[in-house]
């Protein structure tokens, strides 16, 4: 379009002038003079384009004069000028041009210091992205992620679990209880018995998921909580396995260069019982703050799978041995990233959201 | 607990130093808290440098009415002149001397020779809190005689000690006593093992001790005994310092020794003033409904029948197991005192401690099942140590129970131990290590369980429990071979991975809120009965109000542009026991609806879903603004509810992701170009766009590729209660080009059918 409103200006101006478009009267050598005169006078690609539209457009002379042309000779001649033109425009717009990015790119500057244009991003929950990092972890040993539920029956919670009468995990003061069969899970141990309960061994799997206490908030405690329980079932599972497990784990959690101790303990679900220790990633075990001047860190708790889960849902406890272990989602958080205090975790502050 | 190395090594035979001893422990055995450094330090010949003394002769000082001059035999053959501020001790005295050049934990420099106001001073006789045995600076200590002038006094207190700080898991309390850490300890090191042996005293004049235990469920062993002429004094220093080192408080001899005893052998004793007991009886029962009693600690506690009493058969006198009574309670004026060493049933101690809130170093012990045949050697020691330290004889002694428990026989495969830990341990070691904690192991392997561990180990998995925490620290770290694996999320689990990322791309931030809310818009949502605090009482039936009160702290934070979002759980009431769980994904968005619809949009496209909202109400939202889809709802968030205009959505994740499919299948959008076609049609105010759409769905069929409203546009032009909605349209097939009049056709079918059913008008 633009092009067109150049050609109608053009023409206007020849109609000005008063010049007969004629072939007879055309001087050819002149109109060359005259075209490359204008040509090297042309300071701007928009200049070359009007001296394009004035000399080879469809109301140029030579357009007409070519139109009009009857022998061959002149018409040879006229085309043979019309591509001297026509390379000359050509070069000119090349020169032009060339020139013109040159001055753009000198002159042309940004503050590249300034901020870019905004771009809203959001961030997912530093739990969730520790969640999802140890469930990659798993997934890449072949386990599978269970879900579980998180209302509970004391007998999938307590019983099958082998806490026996009067453990205090029992007792309404540390459980929340919906009522006095129905509780809030306090770990996600149970849904490890009802994924032995629906599928026959070998099991390999993860639990992750919100877990409750009755545990008054403070800077380490929330009432509700995240943990991370695996099992394995199998054929010759050993201690030594659960302990090359939970070795992997840390490392690749805490660091490949973090040495991992474990020690003996108790739990009523595990049989023997350990929890395992890393050495701390802060000082490297010389004793900081953050291991309490210990060198080592407690992480949680594991052991081997006590034959009495197996007998609650129907396993051969001679032929097939397991491990088990659970931990905190929180503590890594606590551990690894310096969270001072957990309920932040829960107050949804963007400031804090933001950072991770 | 605390346990002082010095008292420990008495009873086993082991080089390794302090530390070393702590890191075997706290793997193989308990947790160990921390090594605690007590006394003087052991540098430079500091030790030398505290010997026992004996006070030869002490004159007043000629210039200070407070101190004296003492000249003190240290075993250099001529006394020393030490001037000195304590006024507990004459001429004879043995004591504890601290020569100059000594470092003492008080003194920042080395103790110096010096002129006291005129008098020469050649060292210090010391007191107990100088050098970390006590709490006591009223006097110097004065030490029992026997050592000899110049013996180290390292020989006779412990001046210079590690303390271990240990807490066994709940399933040890046999390692609550230095006679359990001690095996322990020599189980680990293979060192010698020597508890104490003291010689039972013989009964002098007989008589007949009243135990009657009417409970033997609560109380299935009491040993009583009874001791006469008993004097009421002051601990040897030697006593005092272990308790103190043992973080307990010296009282009196007596009362120490049970004490000391209880920390030897962690059965807990108790002794009572004979004469303060009506009738001198003893009689074990369940408080009487109403009863009250005034414990040690000089509070009146309020009883309830299912609380075991230490009555004299007509009032109670003790609270079994946990703590005396006042009234009974042994003073400088006791002459007569009942010994009780006995054993009590743990959970009733535990639940009665519990509803007490009153938790003392017996009960702490008593409510993990101490081992009934303790209370003998428990007794006999204590019975030693009055005797000994109180001068008294023992006059009676009475053991009324109800049989002791059998111990527990399991026969172990070694093999099977060695495999369940994945680390040969030969079955000589087994044996061997199984021995030094002094179970019993036959030729054919029945292993007998000491009394101790008898609640503990009573499986074959248990006594491989034994081996495998002693050889802990050589199991390797190998992978479970893992046959049959299949390591992949389920679709639901990788779906809500994708929305958590899809919500996060489109600018939102993930909110982690309660499980539990102060109330719910439901009101038959699941209710706790005893909630800890009203503000986490309901399982909440909606993610809704958490988030809004996330969007709030936001705010407060002085946060804009505020996008938040949440996937979790809500809890439905059901008919059965468990209420219906289910996930979901809600979120909140600074702006509105369209920006909350703009989300969604996202979100359904990328789970190759269409969005179909419908006109809906929703009681958290704008009436005129919010709309339902299949899996839940969005709007703008009811005005009432937060400042501002903000979009909200709910959505459930199961029906959601239902009819996400599998894969996504080729199209051809390629090869043939599409042709656009742009039109504008003016309908009444309340026809809505999507019906429109619908429409031209409808009557174009399957070649209309894409319609999108563009543009609504309002005016004086399309008349009132009417708009203008403009439609972009798209036609392409996947076998051919589509010709303009194969389009203008289609279109005019679909200007048809609006005008038709909507009374619409072609405005372009
Ligand atoms: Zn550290």
């Amino acid at each position: 379009m633009q092009r067109e409103v150049r050609e109608f200006v053009a023409t206007c101006h020849l109609a000005k002038g008063a010049l007969v478009t004629s072939l007879t009267l055309m001087d050819p050598q002149a109109l060359e003079n005259d075209a490359r005169a204008a040509v090297a006078d042309a300071s701007s690609t928009d200049d070359v384009e009007r001296i394009r539209v004035e000399y080879l457009g469809r109301k140029s002379q030579l357009k007409l004069a070519l139109r009009e042309v009857r022998d061959r000779e002149t018409g040879m001649a006229l085309n043979a000028l019309r591509e001297r033109l026509a390379a000359a425009i050509d070069g000119r717009e090349g020169e032009l041009a060339r020139a013109e990015i040159d001055r753009r790119l000198t002159e042309e500057r940004v503050d590249v210091t300034m901020p870019g244009s905004p771009v809203r991003r959001g961030h997912l929950h530093l739990i969730t992205q520790i969640r999802r990092e140890v469930e990659d972890i798993f997934l890449g040993l072949g386990y599978t992620v269970v879900d579980g539920r998180e209302v509970e029956t004391t007998r999938y919670n307590f019983d099958a679990l082998n806490f026996p009468d009067g453990h205090p995990s029992r007792s309404p003061l540390q459980t929340l209880f919906l009522d006095d069969d129905t509780v809030l899970r306090t770990e996600t141990s149970p849904a490890q018995i009802r994924t032995m309960e629906a599928q026959g061994p070998p099991v390999y799997i993860v639990s992750l998921g919100r877990v409750y206490r009755r545990d008054t908030p403070d800077a380490t405690h929330t009432p509700t909580f995240h943990q991370v329980e695996g099992l394995v079932v199998d054929e010759g599972i050993t201690l030594a396995d659960l302990m090359g497990t939970l070795d992997y784990l840390l490392k690749a959690l805490f660091g490949e260069a973090r040495r991992t101790e474990f020690r003996t303990h108790h739990f009523p679900f595990t049989e023997p019982s350990i929890e395992a220790h890393v050495s701390c990633h802060m000082c490297d075990g010389s004793g900081c703050p953050v291991c309490r001047h210990s060198g080592w860190i407690e992480i949680g708790g594991a052991g081997m799978v006590d034959p009495k889960l197996f007998e609650f849902v129907g396993y051969d406890s001679d032929r097939y041995t397991g491990f088990a272990f659970g931990w905190g989602l929180e503590r890594i958080a606590v551990l690894r990233h310096g969270i001072p205090d957990l309920r932040e975790l829960w107050r949804n502050d963007p400031r804090l959201l933001s950072q991770f | 607990m605390r346990a002082p190395l010095s008292w420990l090594r008495e009873y086993v035979t082991v080089d390794a130093p302090a530390d070393e001893i702590a890191r075997r422990l706290s793997i193989s055995s308990l947790e160990v808290e921390r090594v605690i450094y007590v006394g003087v330090a052991d540098v430079d010949g500091n030790l030398g440098r505290f010997l026992v003394g004996r006070v030869i002769a002490v004159e007043p000082h000629p210039n200070a009415d407070r101190l004296r001059v003492c000249h003190v035999d240290v075993g250099e053959g001529e006394a020393r002149q030490i001037v000195c501020g304590a006024w507990n001790f004459e001429a004879g005295a043995t004591v504890a001397v601290a020569l100059p050049g000594a470092r003492l934990p008080i003194l920042d420099v080395p103790l110096d020779e010096r002129e006291l106001r005129g008098q020469h001073s050649r060292g210090m006789i010391l007191a107990e809190d100088e050098i970390g045995l006590g709490d006591d600076h009223a006097g110097i200590m004065v030490l029992a005689e026997g050592p000899e002038p110049g013996t180290p006094l390292v020989d006779v207190l412990p001046i210079h000690d590690r303390v271990l700080d240990v807490t066994p898991t709940i399933n040890r309390v046999d390692l609550l006593s230095m006679v359990g850490l001690a095996r322990e300890v020599s189980a680990l090191f293979d060192g010698d093992f020597h508890p104490p042996a003291a010689d039972d005293p013989a009964i002098v004049d007989r008589e007949d001790v009243d135990v009657t235990v009417e409970d033997f469920g609560g109380c299935p062993r009491y040993i009583g005994r009874v001791f006469r002429d008993v004097s009421i004094g002051p601990s040897p220093q030697w006593l005092r310092s272990r308790l103190f080192l043992a973080e307990m408080r010296s009282i009196s001899n007596v009362v120490d020794v049970t004490n000391y005893a209880m920390h030897v052998w962690g059965s807990p004793l108790h002794a009572f003033d004979r004469t303060r007991l009506a009738g001198a009886r003893v009689v074990v029962r369940r408080a009487r409904p109403g009863e009250e009693l005034r414990t040690l600690d000089g509070t009146l506690r309020r009883l309830t029948t299912d609380d075991l009493m230490i009555t004299d058969g007509e009032r109670s006198v003790a609270l079994a197991a946990i703590m005396g009574g006042e009234e009974s309670e042994v003073t400088a004026e006791t002459n007569e005192v009942l010994l009780e060493a006995a054993n009590f049933e743990p959970l009733g101690i535990l639940r009665s401690s519990e509803r007490l809130a009153l938790r003392t170093a017996g009960s702490n012990r008593w409510e993990k099942g101490v081992d009934p045949y303790l209370a003998e050697p428990a007794a006999v020691l204590a019975s030693r140590m009055i005797v000994d330290l109180a001068g008294a004889r023992m006059t009676g002694h009475v053991d009324v129970q109800s049989g002791l428990p059998e111990r527990p026989v399991v026969r172990l495969r070694t093999d099977r131990a060695s495999r369940l830990i994945g680390l040969v341990v030969a079955p000589d070691e087994q044996r061997s290590l199984l021995e030094r904690l002094e179970f019993e192991v036959s030729p054919e392997w029945d292993v007998t369980v000491p009394t101790w561990r008898a609640r503990d180990v009573t499986r074959e998995v248990d006594v491989i429990e034994e081996v495998a925490r002693v050889v802990l620290d050589r199991v390797p770290h190998t992978m479970p071979l893992r046959r049959h694996v299949r390591g992949r999320l389920s679709k639901d689990q990788r779906l809500r991975r994708l929305v958590e990322d899809v919500l996060v791309g489109a600018g939102l931030s993930e909110a982690y809120t309660w499980s539990l809310a102060a109330s719910d818009p439901d009101s038959r949502a699941i209710r706790l009965p005893d909630p800890m605090t009203s503000d986490q009482a309901i399982l909440r039936t909606t993610l809704f109000p958490g988030l809004i009160e996330a969007a709030r702290t936001g705010l407060d934070a002085g946060a804009v542009d505020i996008a938040l979002f949440e996937i979790a759980r809500v809890y439905l009431p059901s008919d059965e026991q468990l209420p219906d769980e289910h996930w979901r994904v809600a979120g909140v968005v600074a702006g509105g609806y369209e920006a909350v619809k703009g989300v969604l949009e996202v979100l359904y496209a990328a789970l190759q879903l269409d969005l179909r909202v419908e006109r809906g109400q929703h009681s958290l939202l704008h009436p005129g603004k919010s709309a339902t889809t299949e899996a839940g709802w969005l709007g703008e968030l009811h005005p009432t509810l937060l400042d501002g205009v903000w979009g909200a959505f709910e959505l459930d994740l199961t029906t959601l992701f239902a009819p996400v499919p599998e894969r996504v299948v080729y199209e051809d959008v390629l090869t043939f170009p599409a042709v656009l076609q742009d039109i504008a049609v003016t309908v009444d105010e309340d026809v809505e766009a999507g019906a429109l759409v619908d429409a031209a769905r409808e009557a174009a069929g399957p070649l209309l590729r894409e319609a999108r409203v563009f543009d609504v546009y309002r005016g004086e032009q399309v008349g009132h209660g009417r708009k203008s909605v403009a439609i972009h349209l798209a036609f392409q097939s996947p076998e051919r080009t589509l010709t303009e009049e194969e389009a203008t056709a289609f279109r005019d079918e679909i200007v048809a059918l609006l005008v038709e059913r909507f009374g619409a008008e072609l405005r372009a």
